[in-house]
């Protein structure tokens, strides 16, 4: 047996530049979706720390469902027997002059530190003399702040100087450590209140409670009490969508590495098939050639996941970045820093590899425990039988597509049905790459001979002959041109759907502040609306509320302003809509309908300040603002439901003509300037949306390119596998008369017909699988309609990829060919 | 006479789409232990597909072979390859050396499949066939013929009492060729071993004790090689 396996592993010596691009193929596979999985991994394990760390001892949380709630309730919460300690909190974000935002949490710390620790470090380092004057600054003088570390070093400031906001500086008296990684700015709560203009209320209390249920039924009616199990339930249902998407970017990474592996190992066992035949005419048992496959097959998968599992580590230190990046501005603040070396990563890649490549190996494995000795015997012979194969594996192809249309019909059950979906539509085209060969070869061989002659004819025969082996590299290759296709127009699609929307509902002139920036003061409104020319101002509130035990999102606007200016998609309704919201009822994003099965003309209730209120749906909006849903009213309903008087965002529409357009706006620019709030016109407010959409798909365009690269060294062993066992038809050609040149022309035919013909089915296979993550997969996760938007640059992108692709994975072949072919020979050994 | 190998209304077709595929047409034939047989016949008279049924490398469509008293089909797989190790030994027009093992290690794998690991057996089976020297030559290092010597030390070393060589000197010079049949008739009859050589070459009858022709799928005796043609 160790001779039937040392046979079989010889091999890799002596064909080391084709064993160190299938250890190379296998090791990208495992390292995309190592790289991915620990990039989502340790974004998540960064929220729960970062959680954890300002959470501190508290055990609950209490406030009002929307809005501050007032200061005034302390009292009731220290008398409250359940209470065992409690922290007033205000918490809210600041604009630095530099341009970033940080959180500024206003803190007692007197009361505080019996909830969290952060307090307790005001004053720690200094001597009892310096810490006294510290606290009494902190306590005493407004504006003064301590930072963390974080934040010193990004603005490059010590204690003793300012920290610079749009709101004025800030004088720092201390740095503190703060392993959350979120840039942190503490104030002392009273002096929060006067710089937030919010006296006599705050955000919110945090509580450690002894008597959960005790508590709950005291504070009832119009408070949200939250455990931290509820908030981290939230935060994890908040990220929920993004996180499927990420581990579906995984899935896809893994189902290309799969292929590719696939391909490795089937080249593995197609070029033995001689070897095989003469093991078992001399005596060896189907077993031991398996084994011997199974040998080799798994070295490969160890040696090619270990090498996977340690590029993926530092792959994911790369995605990492763009994820925490996605996630911070899609949702809360997160600084995730790569997970710490691990040999699991080694271990993980090992596994990963090792299975992808048993499970690659199978079906040439099985069909070598069917095959007759003698037919193993003819070799490369064999795979002319691949025509007739063809016929089954497309047939197969057939019954994954009607899988996957079932698949789809029953994906309103779950999300992850339509992903099995995808999947499984991607393997039935796939396997139909086999009959997409034989149908193209005429066609090419036209084109190609017509080209380059004789040699193009050669090429494209070759592509047929060897059918066994090129469908499987145009299989592999063509699923990642189908991913690049799909995920291109689906991002074009979504681009022009958020365009779309955008020119509907914000077209106000101008905006000051957004719904992530810092809050505006009410007075800012007020002197705007002294602004002569002013057509309307659009009071903008967003909060986030839990419905029915979700995460959920109440807008207030001021409908009688957006009824004139704005031009909403309705998914059901009208804008006589905006007469009964005038009235008190309330419209919804398509996300909220379909998330909680709501329609227009339902009833729901939601938690307010004065208690549970029931509204009627008006109607149903396109929106792309929240995948949670948003319950949309006007600002006078919203005032008499949760009387909070915060506004974040203020949108300004103009009547006149362009030249008094420009004064207004440059009016409503120096006022926002003066309470250092961020002034956007409606083009630059446009743009920063678009800017942020795109960064949100970052990690996608990073998948994409992944995936071509994976494709690449799929066609590229495929390649070297022909090269390798055709050295007897070289020594023919040679024989001929062939140049080395012509054969050269023969091998760069050869991929770039291979790559045409991968790029033209994914072509088809690109668009139908946008349609799947268009109209399957975001419908079923963020619960919006992208309306699907044909455009060329996704094609001529995949295009230029598939030739470029092409053309530089038969470089290798090509150097062999120069370099070896003058010496080739007509041999059978 | 005891039958070495024993045919039974021998068929095999093969699926051709629509043309006439049958290989071998109702052969019955039967061989003694130490018999020395030339099969002469024509490219597509079935020659090989007999070798190979004969081998248990492939099937037959209808009919059975019993080696040794033992039915092929009954053997199942596991029997077979048992067989394949124990009492068959090939050899191959195109030397079928496995490229990636020494010349000593291709004889010893055999040895080692039958369950004697014996390199040292392995070194002299080589030096038989007259290639003392050569045993850590890879086959790519040696010539046709050598390779060819190689490949018979490997059938012989495992003194199988049934050898089966599919044209071993068609791939071979006349002079060669001649040095491989003297070789590998000359060992069986030292050993007494049941030689069946398909072979295009009249000169095989040379060497042969019986003289079987194919044609078209059905087998005849001849009396000699004269009157057949090359």
């Amino acid at each position: 047996m160790k001779r039937v396996i040392r046979s079989f592993l010889r091999y890799l010596a002596r064909r080391k530049s084709l064993a160190i691009l299938q250890l190379l193929g296998i090791a990208f596979g495992v390292a995309a979706a190592v790289g991915m999985t620990l990039a989502s991994r340790s974004a998540l394990d960064s929220m729960e720390n970062a959680v954890d760390f300002l959470r501190g001892g508290s055990t609950h949380t209490i406030k009002r469902p929307a809005g501050p709630m007032e200061e005034g309730l302390l009292q009731k919460i220290v008398d409250d027997p359940s209470i065992k300690f409690f922290a007033p909190v205000i918490d809210r974000k600041v604009r630095l002059a530099s341009g970033g935002e940080v959180r500024l949490l206003g803190l007692d710390p007197f009361l505080d530190k019996n909830v969290r620790s952060i307090t307790t470090q005001i004053a720690s380092a200094a001597n009892s003399a310096g810490r006294e004057k510290i606290l009494q600054s902190f306590l005493l003088d407004p504006r003064t702040v301590i930072i963390d570390e974080n934040v010193a070093r990004a603005g490059n400031i010590a204690a003793g100087q300012d920290l610079m906001t749009m709101q004025g500086p800030l004088k720092v008296v201390q740095v503190f450590s703060n392993p959350s990684g979120e840039p942190l700015v503490i104030m002392d709560i009273g002096n929060a209140q006067e710089f937030f203009r919010m006296a006599g209320h705050i955000d919110r209390a945090d509580l450690v409670v002894n008597d959960e249920e005790g508590l709950r039924q005291r504070w009832s009616r119009g408070f949200i009490i939250e455990s931290n199990q509820q908030k981290a339930q939230t935060l994890s249902a908040l990220l929920g969508a993004f996180k499927l998407n990420l581990q579906a970017l995984s899935l896809l990474a893994l189902f290309v590495g799969i292929f590719l592996i696939y391909n490795t190992a089937m080249f593995t066992v197609v070029s033995r098939r001689r070897d095989a035949g003469i093991l078992l005419s001399i005596g060896a048992s189907r077993g031991q050639v398996t084994l011997a496959f199974l040998v080799e097959v798994l070295l490969f998968g160890i040696t090619g996941g270990a090498l996977g599992g340690i590029m993926g580590y530092f792959l994911s230190k790369f995605l990492v970045q763009i994820v925490g990046g996605t996630i911070s501005t899609l949702y809360f603040f997160l600084r995730p820093s790569a997970l710490p070396w691990t040999f699991w990563n080694i271990a993980g890649g090992i596994l990963l590899g090792s299975a992808a490549s048993i499970v690659g190996s199978l079906p040439p494995l099985l069909e070598l425990r069917r095959i007759q000795p003698v037919q193993v015997l003819r070799g490369r012979t064999a795979s002319r039988r691949a025509g007739r194969r063809t016929k089954i594996v497309g047939l197969a192809g057939l019954f994954c597509l009607a899988l996957a249309l079932v698949l789809f019909l029953l994906s309103f059950l779950n999300v992850y049905i339509g992903f099995a979906g995808a999947f499984a539509f991607l393997l039935g085209a796939s396997l139909f790459s086999g009959f997409v060969i034989i149908i193209a070869v005429p066609f090419l061989k036209r084109l190609f001979s017509s080209v380059i002659g004789l040699t193009g004819k050669i090429a494209i025969g070759n592509i047929r002959e060897n059918l066994g082996r090129t469908s499987v590299a145009v299989a592999a290759f063509m699923i990642a041109l189908s991913m690049s296709i799909g995920l291109a127009s689906m991002i074009d699609s979504f681009r022009h759907s958020l365009i779309w929307w955008m020119n509907g509902q914000l077209r106000g002139e101008a905006y000051i502040s957004t719904k992530a920036d810092v809050t505006v003061p009410e007075e800012v409104y007020d002197e705007l609306k002294k602004i002569p020319g002013i057509g309307g101002i659009d009071v903008f509130r967003n909060v986030q509320i839990t419905f029915r035990d979700r995460p959920a999102g109440i807008t207030s606007i001021d409908s009688a302003v957006l009824q004139k200016y704005a031009r909403f998609g309705w998914l059901s309704g009208s804008d006589r809509a905006w007469e009964d919201v005038k009235r008190g009822d309330v419209i919804i994003s398509e996300s909220f309908s379909l998330r909680f099965k709501v329609k227009a003309g339902d009833r729901i209730t939601i938690d307010t300040a004065q208690g549970p209120s029931t509204l009627r749906i008006a109607g149903v909006y396109y929106d792309y603002a929240s995948e949670h849903g948003v319950i949309m009213m006007d600002r006078s309903l919203y005032l008499k439901l949760f009387n909070d008087r915060t506004i974040n965002s203020l949108g300004i529409f103009i009547d006149g003509p362009e030249l008094e357009k420009g004064r207004i706006l440059d009016k409503a620019r120096q006022l926002s300037l003066k309470y250092g709030l961020p002034f956007a016109t409606r083009e630059q407010f446009h743009r920063r949306i678009l800017g942020i959409f795109d960064s949100t798909f970052a990690v996608t365009q990073s998948m994409r390119i992944i995936a071509v690269i994976v494709a690449f060294f799929g066609i590229a062993g495929a390649l070297m596998t022909l090269f390798v066992e055709r050295q007897k038809e070289f020594g023919i050609y040679r024989a001929l008369g062939f140049t080395t040149g012509d054969v050269a022309k023969i091998t760069i035919a050869e991929s770039i017909g291979l790559g045409l013909i991968s790029f033209f089915m994914s072509t088809v296979v690109g668009t139908i699988f946008a349609f799947i993550l268009i109209r399957v997969i975001n419908r079923q996760s963020f619960n919006w309609t992208i309306f699907y938007h044909l455009t060329p640059q996704p094609y001529l992108v995949t295009f230029l990829t598939a030739i470029a692709a092409s053309i530089a994975a038969c470089a290798y072949p090509v150097w062999s060919v120069i370099r070896k072919y003058p010496i080739m020979q007509i041999r059978e050994e | 006479m005891t039958s070495s190998i024993r045919t039974y209304d021998l068929w095999k077709e093969y699926e051709t789409g629509g043309h006439d595929g049958t290989a071998l047409r109702g052969i019955e034939l039967e061989i003694a232990k130490g018999q020395i047989i030339a099969l002469l016949g024509k490219s597509g008279s079935g020659k090989t597909t007999l070798l190979n049924l004969l081998a248990g490398l492939d099937e037959p469509t209808r009919g059975r072979v019993e080696i040794d008293g033992m039915d092929l089909k009954g053997l199942g797989e596991k029997g077979r390859t048992e067989l394949r190790r124990h009492k068959l030994g090939f050899v191959f027009q195109f030397f079928n050396l496995l490229p990636t093992l020494t010349s000593l290690e291709n004889v010893a794998l055999a040895l080692e499949l039958a369950g004697r690991p014996d390199e040292k057996l392995a070194g002299e089976s080589i030096a038989l066939v007259g290639l003392a020297g050569k045993e850590d030559r890879y086959p790519h290092e040696l010539s046709g013929g050598e390779q060819q010597r190689i490949a018979i030390a490997r059938a012989l070393v495992k003194n199988p009492p049934i050898i089966l060589a599919d044209e071993p000197t068609g791939n071979l010079d006349s002079h060669t060729g001649t040095q491989i049949l003297e070789l590998l008739t000359g060992r069986c009859r030292e050993l007494g071993t049941t030689l069946v050589m398909v072979s295009h070459s009249l000169k095989t009858c040379e060497y042969a004790d019986r003289v079987l022709r194919m044609s078209d799928g059905r087998i005849f005796e001849e009396e000699s090689c004269e009157g057949l043609a090359p």
